[in-house]
């Protein structure tokens, strides 16, 4: 009898050794749901290859491996949704991320902070995401209404008491990016004028660039959804608006390219290009082999969706159980103080997930057909809170 | 009168005559198949918007002069218009209520249309634009009018009239019109009924197509204007009269001053729904449309 429960004890003993191995050796799994199909298609492809680009170097031997299960969410909420509660029942996922979207992100927000999943959220720049009270959700992008605080920083510091007139589409980022501009406008001696909001699906901004011009502002913030960007811009600069006077909040490359040579000289706000005057080694190597793998440089996005996975790796890598527990992976992101891999700008969160923000104000310089050169002109940093963006964007 | 106030009233001007004109460009398109073949085209912004991608990647992809690009495409409609034709859309022309079934065929056109740009246009760029058709600016007093917009607002302008001279003396165009009148009473006076369907939904996709390459050569585009020019060319069709091609010429034209008029006195967010506010003011007094038959 003895003997028998001896042989039953090392059994037990050696089963449970030889499983928590297995399990020491499965993949820690991501859920990645972005917007592969339908209207924001680039961007979440744009995104998985910065991802794909992340996973060639996050994996090496040796290393407990980072399993990215990208799911596509059709740029809708539902789908978002959907994808999120199968990753998490079905696959059992330690975290979730991958939009590039506000109204997906704002989904899977939901579903993250109700149902405790961690959400490190790569591209989405709506407020609320952060919101006081937010324990799973990590943003990596600066908040839209910090967008618009730093514009007006930018303006101030290139011509205090500066009139600006703001024309753009009425999308929730685009107000916000707005909210943000006039609240610090206010405060930093700055007038807005005119202020002309277009709705979804214009086409012509022929009649109010003539209204901007009539109104002879300093600076014009240009915030144009989709092609009407390129319109908008364009229209601006028929009826003789200078590219000097012309400032986009922010400017990836297919933008770039569209505004073209004749908009040399205008301004546009990132948070990763491929023109930063100081790139890391490794944000070398990732612009070069972006270019060679798509033919392009990358810009903010694909730079987050890449920074992203090193993030997870990070987290694994220093706290052991992280990648078991969703709680301990919380807790790690929530501790985080690390820096991006491809720019050396330091990454760390608040209470509510909210990064510690901060922006780069670009100038061109030339355009190509598949390249541009743009010049630093500005930086900042800023609190999340240093405005209350909480309250200016509900 | 000031500069100022010039700039601002051409630019209202041109503005409307341009809009004007491709909206009238693609309602006479869809107001043409409506009005033989009783097909509600729900796909005609995916139409307008393949029109578009396409000439974008003749002229940036290949190099093709938007000019030579934009012959090619509206030419290529013909043989993509015969194929859905024969394909799908002549099984449905003895079905009684057909109209019910060809606007859901034309949501499956729209849905499959929509996936294919998204797999494919989506993952290149979320935008697109043209080199211009031609350079430089005139002078128009104060204003400067773009030659590219100026170019592709004469352009439209020669289509319409072209499209009018044809409906209106051309024989082909009789038809049509007997057809739209009274198939069974232009049948027994000769008319090859199924041949007018046939070309009905050639020329209306034809026109359709234009539009869509002439608003790429004047303006930069994405995926929302498919939805836009749809919802736009169905109110145009309803307050005109469906079916009636001078009802979509006018109110086309009426819709895009109306729009630039309204943007400027009040805001373009008003502008965008003072058409569709119309619509149902009229729809209450007129509700066959202003220039039902």
């Amino acid at each position: 009898m003895k003997r028998q429960s001896r042989i039953l004890a090392t059994g037990f003993a050696l089963a449970l050794v030889l499983s928590t191995t297995a399990l020491a050796q499965e993949p820690v799994k991501i859920g990645f749901v972005t917007e592969l199909t339908e209207p924001w298609s680039f961007f979440g492809t744009s995104c998985v290859a910065g991802l794909k680009l992340a996973e060639l170097q996050i994996n090496p031997a040796g290393k407990r491996k980072i399993e990215f299960i990208t799911i596509d969410n059709q740029t809708r909420p539902d789908q978002a949704l959907a994808a999120s509660r199968n990753l998490d029942v079905q696959s059992k996922v330690i975290a979730l991320s991958g939009p590039t979207s506000s109204d997906t992100a704002l989904a899977m927000n939901g579903y993250a902070e109700q149902n405790k999943v961690p959400f490190v959220v790569p591209v989405a720049a709506f407020p609320q995401l952060t919101k006081p009270g937010t324990r799973y959700t990590f943003r990596i992008e600066p908040d839209a209404a910090g967008w618009g605080y730093a514009i007006a920083q930018f303006v101030a510091k290139q011509k205090p008491s500066a009139k600006v007139a703001v024309i753009y589409s009425d999308f929730a980022l685009m107000r916000a990016i707005v909210a943000g501009l006039k609240y610090q406008a206010s405060k930093a001696g700055l007038k807005i004028e005119p202020e002309i909001l277009f709705p979804q699906g214009t086409s012509d901004a022929t009649v109010q660039a003539a209204q901007v011009r009539a109104a002879n502002p300093d600076y014009v913030v240009v915030i144009g959804a989709g092609g009407f960007d390129s319109t908008l811009t364009n229209q601006l600069l028929d009826i003789g608006i200078r590219t000097d006077q012309i400032i986009h909040p922010f400017g990836i490359t297919t933008q770039v390219k569209n505004w073209g040579k004749r908009s040399v000289g205008s301004y546009y706000g990132t948070f990763f290009d491929a023109n930063l005057d100081k790139l890391t080694a490794e944000g070398k190597q990732f612009v070069d082999q972006f270019r060679a793998q798509n033919d392009r440089p990358p810009s903010y996005i694909e730079n987050y969706c890449f920074v992203t996975a090193h993030i997870i790796r990070e987290v694994i890598d220093k706290n052991p159980g992280a990648g078991d527990d969703r709680e301990k992976f919380r807790d790690a992101v929530s501790a985080l103080k690390t820096k991006e891999t491809t720019s050396g700008i330091p990454i760390t969160f608040d209470k509510n997930g909210a990064r510690k923000e901060y922006m780069y104000f670009m100038q061109i310089q030339d355009v190509q057909a598949k390249d541009y050169k743009s010049k630093q002109v500005f930086y900042i940093e800023w609190d999340p809170e240093v405005i209350p963006v909480y309250d200016l964007i509900k | 009168m000031s500069d100022a106030t010039i700039i601002i009233l051409l630019s209202m001007i041109t503005t409307g005559l341009m809009l004007g004109m491709i909206f009238s460009l693609v309602a006479v398109g869809v107001t043409i198949i409506y009005g033989s073949i009783w097909m509600p085209n729900a796909a005609n912004g995916q139409f307008f918007l393949l029109a578009a991608l396409l000439l974008w990647s003749a002229s940036v992809s290949w190099g093709l002069h938007p000019a030579l690009a934009a012959l090619i495409i509206i030419g290529l409609s013909v043989p993509f218009s015969y194929a859905l034709e024969i394909l799908l859309i002549r099984r449905f022309y003895d079905v009684p209520n057909r109209n019910i079934s060809y606007f859901v065929l034309s949501l499956g056109i729209t849905q499959i249309l929509a996936g294919i740009f998204s797999i494919t246009y989506g993952i290149w760029s979320d935008q697109f634009q043209l080199p211009p058709l031609v350079g430089g600016l005139t002078m128009l007093g104060p204003f400067p009018m773009v030659n590219n917009r100026l170019a592709a607002m004469l352009i439209a302008a020669l289509l319409l009239v072209a499209l009018f001279t044809l409906l209106r003396y051309h024989r082909y165009g009789r038809a049509l019109r007997a057809v739209f009148q009274n198939r069974e009473a232009a049948a027994l006076r000769g008319v090859d009924v199924r041949a007018v369907y046939r070309m009905s939904f050639v020329l209306g996709n034809a026109v359709v197509f234009a539009g869509g390459v002439l608003f790429a050569c004047a303006y930069s585009f994405d995926f929302s204007i498919a939805w836009t020019m749809a919802i736009t060319a169905f109110a145009i069709m309803i307050i005109g009269g469906p079916g009636s091609v001078l009802g979509a010429l006018v109110i086309g034209m009426v819709f895009g001053l109306t729009q630039a008029a309204v943007s400027i006195f009040a805001s373009p967010t008003i502008a965008a729904f003072s058409y569709l506010g119309a619509m149902l003011v009229i729809l209450l007094f007129r509700p066959s449309g202003l220039f039902a038959r």
